[in-house]
């Protein structure tokens, strides 16, 4: 499988020219000088078809609870984990709940009317507002003390290359789904492609001016003097891609290469994007990022756990069938696992220019489209917070009562300071933020 | 004619005229000759013992009498008046000082010059378009449409396969063919085949469907248009492409209703904007079952190329062209880079893979360079597969030197001027703006591009070739000002019918006539000048009055055909009313700019821009004048007589046609005059009534003839044309006048005596 992308694609992402390079390195050392306020940031993973409710929700509330088999693998952050049961996605409208359950998750708003139909229900379209992040991010790129280079950052794992209602979770707009991308080296093309292409051309820089030197006895003399003009801009071009040596504060990540993109890949592509997603936060090139697993109705065959089914017939079954029920539970702590290997990697990175690690600045918040797979719920929408990025009190169970997802969408932003009075379908907003966060 | 009129004309010919004819007035040269040239030489090269160096610099006249008259004659400044320092400052200044009198009187010559940017664009083209073959069209129209019962395009499900000339449908409620395989409620249409673009430019393609779709354009795995999420009122999708004019492009359109859906209608039409165009059907003539390749179609901008001398040359680099040659060799890697496996042959787990690599690199660069490699030139690519043990960086890496090296970017800038390969590159680039193809670039190896027969014989098989025919469309298109009419909008209370759907089908018009030209072999000058038939549909034979039978009214929707325009004095692309609406003002026809126009492309007479700004009298001064009498009394002074003698004269010929160029019999009550008077510059006078009379004019004018095979020279050559012999433009000329003006083999003449010119 080949992962060429777009030509118009490459030229957005790369803007190209020498003179666009100190953009690259988001001008670290005066970006890290003053930091009058801290960095914030943002990271919703998503992993798809609900999860186990009884191996997943603790059953206590407040500081002291415990984590069951799902959440064990935040044993390690519980103190910086906030799991918040009774979280709900209320928007109805067109559209099956694995649909809405994917488009309205981070929109808060309906599907338009479609042609896209799953299940029995209505066919609809693309969600009919943008997602939470992308408020965040564009509230972000507004000013220049928070700006970035990408501003956001959308990975995903092994997502089908379709781009539908069950595809896409991020929303720049109104019928303006973001794709994620999920081949690390075209991640790390967007991320460091630049920076490849400086060096490449600096490799042949000498050949060229050579070439001119060789050619120029040949042409006579009033043909030289356009070829050495030539030669000039070429000496020029040398002496700009010398004054910005690497383009970068830091080494480029090394990635494994040759990972096809496939099922049984998907540990170590999952590995690469995490990698990349926290190496890209170090550098400054994005507050935000999205990290998806697979897709709404996501069918991951976890071969690696002995698990031969795809994950979405898996949770058809119901809950007396106690195999199916244990390898939900064992595909939903895989889940779990990549949360916290980010998690513990964003611990283990210094705040670049500041106090503490990454994790210090940085909220992940760890969702699903459903409640539960066999019966489709939006209710109780999986919530699982980590990090200590948007001052909510860490450490705790909270649990509430049938409260709309618009709410929490709206304590994220007013997190960044975004003070939102609503967000996506405003019937839903009316008590403002969620209480007991902070 | 009197003196004064000899210097207030514009006419290079008046260069020639020397002052000195005219004894009885003391000039500047006469006082050159009286008291410098004995010092500086007659042309003011200098003399060995007196003065040798020669007189040049860049002070102005001013400044030049200034210091003449201080220091001149040496040791005798005295000798020499103020009223004489001016003349003879302006004299030299004129005839020999200044920089643009020493590139006047320089002798032409044939330049280094790099590709321009048509020529870097079709060159990267067809350099990748050799290593991806493709499908040639087989003179059908439309796209091959293949209807599918369900989602799934499986071929033995497949209903239907035919031919639709355009993709405009309403199914309604229905099916789109009575079929009993085929539901109303879930069915796939796809349609597959090639689009052609007819100019270089962007294309916006436009779908119009209430049900799912995809596009795919020129690049196969990733749509142009993914339309299969419909959502809301989104019924309209559009995206842009840029692409080069003449060629062939993949497209794909597929197209379904699912049950799942619960859609009730079903419809769609494929649209396009083509560049200076409104949004339209995409018209069959445009499209082709047959299956193209992708082509490499740089999208990295481009400054434009040094048009100062009337054509697109090559004669300069900038900083902005240095960077563009750099982001467009990056770009060209990265869409290279994921195919190079393909192109060379090989796996990525072989264990020759580098080798194989290598050595496409190497085949690539010879390509490019236009000639094979030798151990100097081979040694900077192989170096990159040393240094590198990543196969990919160094190839990525090649590409970027071969693309930025002077052997790629200049042209015939290696090797002694007439060896093969420099003769095959000539060929290429004069009949395609490309690089040799590869029975050329066989015929330079076996050594059969020595004499003018062999080089005759190549340049006959190019000639036939699309890419020559849309070169000389391009010519055809700058010749008639097409491309530089851009915005022709008229008042919209004299001219309602005029809109911009109206505009852009009477452009259409015009590109089909120059297409045609441009396509047929033997088409010639003469049917250019003379044809009195033009390319009308159903929305412009009303407006331009076609008499019609009553019962053969033409619907609005019906297609161009070629129609005369009875009971008119119309005659030739030059009355073609896309030109004489584009050669006027918003309310008035332009006598000026059409005058112009024939002195200047037609006739190929050199105007000065006007000595004084004047704006135009306005209508409303004088209410009762045409526009005739209007234009005679704004250019009657003096001043403006040295040229508009001519202009006008010819101007008023045309002078049937009205600002959105459509036939008149008056204006204001008074029946139109459209007799023009032109002297020659033979000094003959002819008195010309009309269009018809003109275009008789033309077609049998030595002057007409030769400025046609000038600007074609030049077009195609991009060097100036005295450069390849003096007697080059007269030989042509008559070469032309025997082959019946046929323009396709004067494109042949000239190419051949390009690429024969210093070999016997």
């Amino acid at each position: 499988m080949t992962f060429r992308s777009s030509r118009r694609e490459f030229l957005r992402d790369l803007g190209l020219s020498a003179a666009a390079l100190p953009f690259v390195c988001n001008l670290p050392s005066l970006g890290f000088a003053n930091q009058a306020q801290r960095k914030q940031r943002l990271i919703v993973m998503f992993s798809p078809n609900g999860i186990v409710p009884d191996q997943f929700w603790p059953d206590e509330e407040g500081a002291d609870f415990k984590l069951k088999t799902i959440l064990s693998p935040l044993e390690s952050l519980k103190d910086r984990t906030l799991v918040l049961n009774g979280v709900c996605d209320k928007i109805r409208g067109d559209g099956d709940s694995h649909m809405r359950g994917m488009g309205c998750l981070l929109t808060g708003c309906e599907l338009f009317p479609g042609n896209i139909q799953g299940g029995s229900d209505t066919p609809a379209g693309w969600a009919s507002g943008l997602s939470i992040d992308q408020e965040i991010k564009n509230f972000l790129q507004a000013d220049t003390a928070t700006r970035t280079r990408f501003g956001s950052l959308e990975f995903g794992v092994m997502v089908p290359d379709r781009a539908d209602t069950w595809t896409r979770m991020v929303y720049s707009g109104p019928n303006k789904p973001v794709a994620p991308i999920d081949d690390p080296y075209q991640m790390f093309n967007k991320l460091y492609g630049q920076k490849k292409n400086q060096e490449s051309l600096r490799s042949i820089v000498d050949a060229l001016k050579d070439d001119f030197r060789k050619l120029e006895p040949h042409v006579s003399g009033d043909d030289r003097a356009l070829l050495e003009e030539h030669a000039t801009l070429v000496r020029d071009f040398e002496r700009e891609l010398q004054a910005n040596p690497d383009g970068l504060n830091h080494p480029e990540p090394v990635l494994d290469q040759g990972i096809k993109e496939e099922n049984d890949n998907i540990p170590k592509i999952s590995k690469m994007q995490i990698d990349l997603l926290v190496q890209s936060f170090s550098a400054d090139f994005a507050r935000i990022a999205t990290f998806q697993i697979t897709n709404s109705v996501g069918g991951a065959k976890m071969r690696w756990l002995g698990i031969e089914e795809g994950h979405h017939e898996l949770s058809h079954e119901p809950d007396k069938n106690e195999s199916a029920q244990d390898k939900l539970t064992r595909i939903n702590k895989w889940y779990c696992e990549q949360l916290a290997y980010l998690a513990e990697r964003l611990a283990a990175t210094p705040e670049p220019g500041g106090q503490g690690s990454l994790l210090d600045n940085t909220l992940i918040i760890w969702t699903n489209e459903l409640g539960k797979g066999n019966s489709h719920t939006l209710n109780d929408i999986p919530f699982v917070m980590v990090g200590n990025g948007l001052d909510f009190q860490m450490g705790r169970s909270v649990k509430y009562k049938k409260t709309a997802h618009n709410r929490l969408l709206m304590s994220i932003a007013h997190g960044f300071g975004h003070r939102l009075t609503k967000f996506g379908n405003p019937d839903f907003c009316g008590d403002g933020p969620l209480s007991q966060l902070t | 004619m009197p003196l004064r009129r000899v210097f207030c004309s514009v006419f290079v010919i008046a260069v020639a005229v020397s002052a000195a004819t005219f004894a009885a007035e003391r000039t500047g040269e006469i006082v050159y000759r009286e008291m410098c040239a004995s010092c500086h030489g007659p042309n003011g090269e200098g003399t060995p013992k007196e003065y040798p160096e020669p007189l040049l610099g860049d002070k102005s006249v001013k400044e030049l009498a200034v210091v003449i008259a201080k220091t001149m004659p040496e040791n005798k400044p005295e000798k020499c008046s103020r009223e004489d320092a001016d003349l003879v400052a302006a004299y030299i200044h004129d005839a020999f000082y200044s920089p643009l009198a020493q590139a006047r009187i320089k002798p032409a010559r044939v330049a280094l010059s790099r590709l321009t940017v048509r020529q870097y664009r079709e060159s990267i083209a067809d350099l990748f378009a050799e290593l991806r073959p493709s499908e040639q069209p087989n003179g059908k129209l439309g796209l091959r449409g293949n209807y599918f019962p369900s989602r799934r395009n499986r071929d033995n499900e497949k209903v239907l396969d035919r031919i639709d000339p355009v993709v405009q449908f309403d199914f309604g409620e229905g099916k789109p063919i009575q079929d009993d395989r085929l539901k109303t409620d879930e069915f796939t249409i796809n349609w597959s085949g090639s689009v052609f673009a007819p100019e270089t430019g962007n294309y916006e393609f436009v779908v119009k469907t209430v049900n799912g779709m995809r596009l795919w354009v020129n690049e196969n795995d990733v749509p142009l248009i993914d339309g299969s999420v419909r959502s809301g009122n989104d019924v309209e999708h559009r995206e842009s492409r840029f692409l080069l004019g003449g060629r062939y492009y993949p497209l794909r359109l597929e197209f379904f209703k699912s049950n799942k859906a619960k859609e009730k209608k079903a419809a769609i039409a494929l649209h396009w904007t083509r560049p200076h165009h409104t949004t339209e059907l995409i018209d069959a003539r445009y499209l082709s079952p047959h299956r193209s390749s992708e082509v490499l179609v740089v999208q990295t901008p481009f400054p434009a190329d040094d048009r100062s001398v009337g054509y697109e040359r090559g004669s300069s680099v900038s900083k902005e062209w240095d960077q563009a040659t750099t982001d467009a060799a990056l770009e060209i890697a990265s869409t290279v880079l994921p195919e190079v496996n393909r192109f060379a042959g090989t796996k990525n787990d072989a264990g020759d893979r580098k080798q194989k690599v290598q050595d496409f690199a190497l085949q690539l660069a010879g390509r490019a360079f236009r000639r094979p490699l030798n151990e100097e030139t081979r040694q900077p690519f192989i170096k990159q597969f040393e240094d590198n043990t990543d196969v990919d960086a160094a190839f990525q890496r090649s590409l970027l030197l071969m693309l930025k090296s002077p052997r790629f970017l200049y042209r015939e800038v290696d090797g002694s001027a007439n060896d093969p390969w420099n003769v095959a590159s000539r060929i290429g680039y004069t009949l395609w703006d490309s690089l040799p193809d590869k029975p050329l670039r066989d015929a330079a190896a076996n050594g059969q591009l020595t004499n003018r027969e062999q080089i005759r014989s190549q340049v006959e098989r190019m000639a036939a070739d699309p890419r020559a025919v849309a070169k000389l469309n391009a010519f055809l298109r700058q010749w008639t000002r097409l491309d530089s009419l851009i915005d022709i909008a008229k008042d919209s209370h004299l001219y309602p019918e005029f809109d911009p759907a109206v505009i852009s089908d009477l452009r259409t018009s015009l590109e089909l006539t120059l297409a045609d030209a441009a396509m047929q072999p033997r088409a010639t000058y003469r049917q250019l000048i003379l044809d009195d038939e033009f390319y009308l549909n159903g929305r412009l034979a009303p407006l331009y009055r076609v008499d019609l039978p009553a019962d053969a009214l033409m619907p609005q929707t019906a297609p161009f055909q070629k129609m005369k325009l009875e009971g008119e004095t119309r005659v030739g692309v030059i009355t073609h009313p896309f030109l004489m609406a584009g050669l006027a003002y918003t309310a008035t026809s332009s006598p000026i700019h059409r005058g112009v126009f024939v002195s200047r492309s037609l006739l190929g007479r050199s105007l000065k821009p006007p000595p004084e700004a004047i704006a135009p009298i306005l209508e409303d001064l004088h209410p009762d004048l045409t526009t005739r009498e209007r234009v005679a009394l704004q250019t009657k002074s003096q001043v403006c007589q040295g040229c508009h003698v001519m202009i006008n004269s010819l101007g008023f010929t045309l002078e049937s046609f009205d600002a959105i160029g459509r036939w008149r019999k008056a204006e204001k009550g008074k029946l139109i005059n459209d007799t023009g008077l032109y002297t020659t510059r033979d000094g003959e006078e002819r008195r010309i009534q009309g269009a018809p009379e003109l275009g008789a004019f033309l077609v049998d004018s030595p002057e007409s003839r030769q400025a046609f095979v000038q600007q074609m020279f030049h077009f195609l050559v991009k060097q100036p044309i005295r450069a390849y012999g003096a007697d080059v433009p007269g030989e042509l000329g008559r070469s032309f006048l025997q082959n019946d003006q046929q323009i396709r083999m004067l494109m042949l003449e000239i190419a051949t005596t390009v690429a024969a010119t210093g070999l016997n």
